[in-house]
């Protein structure tokens, strides 16, 4: 009787091993896709993906949304078991994983597909995946800090003129000072550093000189300091208030969040809105600080070439269907798709319209840029609420950035 | 001869499998890369303690200023929070004891659930409630504070989803123990002439002491490695006064760019030898008095 129990128990124990070592198993026909798209945008993924298995390819994709996957890729390529065939990252993720070679180039997945090509993309979404001359990418969208305006509030106060270039500047700003009802505001402060990031941008400044980090400078200073004045003229909403909520209700003009925001917006009922650039300081010029989620290949040893050529394949599909994910309110790569007519019902399109606007989608590709972009982050409420010395905060977010370049730089790669 | 029996590896096998799995080997290993330059990519490289010098005395040193702000704000966490998430619970329990208090049971429950609730989902609830434009605390207290952005506000919405969250744990626990208290003692002393607080001190604290210093250790602890809360509540502002040392732990080895896992490693190794030593004085000092 206990012997049965005994080997019960055994038997149990060991079909759980099997069972679980069943499920790490990879089909060899199945080209494994992981993608950090939560929400929404995993759904859009998922009919991409889909539509394309629907084709019947000889290599079907299974699509994973993988949350907290950077983490989970430093697991896998440090373990080599378990690596996706495909992912899609993040713009500022590039220079980082080609450095410590996790990247494997995307040229031997895509040379039978001759369309997959920088001419068919947009520019600065497909160069942002080339390192040293080597294509390491293929990108799916930019996503971009966009400024929404309320058509209403515009309209009240007689200010739709602010529209008229496209730009609108601090100066037009500033010019309502003291006009607005109680509990209206001109701005809000969503996506702050990305905010800033423009401002450098516009004032021609950069986040790095001759590959060292650039925080503290007269620009980055110049770039506070202007957005400062729209929250010292009592224009920005409330340090602490959800000002996305806030444009949300119909009390703030303008709001400096994403383009993949205008989903949501669209869901409010009675928000009369529209899209336009970040503000600028300057009429001449506008950024729009951006990033794209790329098609990358992770270094993986057991991944065929027929299955590489199966990524090539559905990269292809992709690129030439890839409307769903404008739906995501993202601005697409593939330039079949924002030619189409159909991306003109999209919201984003506006980014789209002219060369202009698509010089103004700004990606950064300094190889530290996630570091800069993190003191920024960190500080710029502080900031630009005065709640901090300025020229002191600058000292200390240079500081934070370099002593994170230097900690990394110890680093040897494998 | 005896005949040997296998029953007991396999009781305790799965645990200590799941213990060398889960447990052991990650802390050994934590502990090593603390003593490394580590990207997560790469192979640790031994560094010997350079990471620990630069934490504990490189005053000019980005990852000094950090850990010991987040130790800071840890601390203020703890001292705040433990107290309340101790005596709090108690007094619910105690309370839930009265002859006169009816549905027992579903009071317990609606206090117990909250501590079941996602961080994420709660947080955004209290967000809401604290907000001054669209929040309770605004239209109907007529607050004219932007919380999350103002001392003390800010540590004020983190102990209250903290407290919010985590009374109904350690109120099963005083609940199940005061239940195992002899009815006698009550009685007894009842009749002696004992008022309820007298009856609360003299018979209820001295019978669940175990529980009290078990709860106080573990709630010590967990108070430590706090999270959750100030991220979402605050994300560690206003000028990182609420900054608590995970996140700094969390931002070093998974947050933007490159890992630094080397440096985070070792601050989560000092973390964990602070609260090894707060744990093993509250033990030492409670089991002492209740001797």
């Amino acid at each position: 009787m206990k012997k049965n129990w005994i080997v019960s128990l055994l038997t149990v124990f060991i079909v759980s091993i099997m069972l679980s070592a069943c499920s790490n198993g990879e089909d060899k026909n199945t080209i494994t896709f992981w993608t950090p798209l939560t929400g929404d945008d995993g759904a859009y993924m998922d009919q991409i993906v889909k539509s394309y298995n629907e084709t019947n390819p000889e290599f079907k994709v299974k699509h994973v949304v993988t949350a907290d996957m950077y983490t989970k890729i430093s697991t896998v390529l440090n373990s080599g078991k378990g690596i996706p065939d495909l992912a899609i990252i993040h713009a500022d993720r590039v220079p980082g994983y080609v450095k410590q070679g996790a990247l494997e180039p995307i040229e031997t997945a895509i040379s039978g597909q001759p369309e997959i090509k920088e001419e068919n993309y947009l520019p600065q979404a497909w160069s942002t995946g080339n390192i040293g001359g080597t294509q390491y990418t293929v990108p799916l969208d930019i996503h971009a800090n966009t400024m929404y305006y309320n058509k209403d509030l515009l309209k009240k106060y007689s200010v739709e003129s602010f529209l008229d270039d496209n730009v609108v500047t601090i100066d037009e700003m500033l010019s309502l000072q003291g006009k607005l009802d109680e509990g209206q505001y001109v701005v809000n402060d969503a996506l702050l550093g990305w905010v800033i990031l423009a401002q450098v941008q516009d004032l021609g400044g950069d986040i790095q000189e001759n590959g060292k980090p650039a925080v503290d400078t007269p620009v980055m200073k110049q770039a506070f300091e202007n957005v400062k004045k729209i929250a010292d003229a009592g224009l920005m909403t409330p340090f602490g208030e959800d000002g996305y909520l806030m444009f949300q209700s119909g009390n703030v003009l303008f709001s400096t969040d994403g383009t993949w925001t205008s989903t949501a917006h669209a869901a409010v009922e009675g928000l009369n809105f529209g899209v336009t650039n970040i503000y600028s300081p300057t009429p001449d010029k506008f950024t729009n600080r951006a990033s794209s989620h790329l098609f990358a290949m992770l270094g993986n040893e057991k991944r065929t070439n027929e299955k590489e050529a199966g990524i090539g394949a559905f990269l292809e599909y992709v690129r030439e269907n890839s409307m769903e994910w404008a739906k995501a309110g993202q601005i697409v790569a593939s330039k079949q798709v924002i030619e189409n007519p159909e991306f003109q019902n999209y919201m984003q399109s506006f980014f789209t319209a002219n060369q202009q606007e698509i010089d103004s989608l700004y990606i950064y590709t300094y190889e530290y840029y996630p570091y800069v972009a993190e003191a920024v982050d960190t500080y710029c409420a502080d900031i630009v609420r005065g709640n901090v010395d300025l020229d002191e905060t600058l000292k200390t977010m240079q500081k934070f950035v370099e002593d994170k370049i230097a900690e990394s730089s110890k680093t040897t790669t494998n | 001869m005896k005949k040997r029996s296998f029953a007991p590896v396999f009781f305790v096998g799965p645990h200590l499998i799941l213990f060398l799995i889960f447990i052991l080997i990650p802390t050994v290993y934590g502990i090593y890369a603390s003593f490394t330059h580590w990207n997560l990519m790469n192979n640790p490289e031994w560094i010997g303690l350079s990471n620990y010098k630069t934490i504990l005395f490189d005053e000019t040193s980005t990852f000094y200023n950090q850990f010991f702000n987040g130790l800071k704000n840890t601390l203020i966490f703890v001292v705040i929070s433990v107290p309340l998430l101790i005596v709090i619970p108690l007094l619910v329990a105690v309370a839930l004891e009265h002859k006169q208090i009816k549905l027992k049971g579903t009071i317990q429950a609606i206090i117990y659930i909250p501590g079941l609730i996602s961080i994420s989902a709660a947080a955004l609830i209290w967000l809401l409630i604290f907000n001054k434009q669209l929040g309770i605390t605004g239209n109907v207290f007529h607050s004219q504070v932007a919380w999350a952005a103002n001392q003390p506000y800010a540590w004020i919405i983190i102990f209250v989803i903290s407290v919010w969250g985590g009374v109904g744990g350690n109120m099963i626990i005083y609940r199940a123990s005061i239940a195992g208290v002899s009815k006698d003692l009550y009685e007894s002393a009842e009749m002696d002439g004992a008022g309820s607080v007298k009856r609360f001190f003299s018979i209820t604290l001295p019978s669940i002491r175990f529980p009290l210093i078990y709860t106080f250790v573990m709630t010590t602890a967990a108070s430590f490695n706090v999270f959750g809360q100030p991220l979402m509540m605050t994300d560690g502002g206003p000028r990182q006064t609420t900054h608590v040392l995970m996140m700094y732990i969390r931002q070093l080895a998974f947050g933007h760019g490159e890992s630094i896992a080397g440096m985070a490693s070792a601050m989560a190794v000092l973390l964990g030898l602070v609260i090894l030593v707060v744990s093993a004085l509250q033990y030492y000092v409670m089991s002492r008095n209740s001797n």
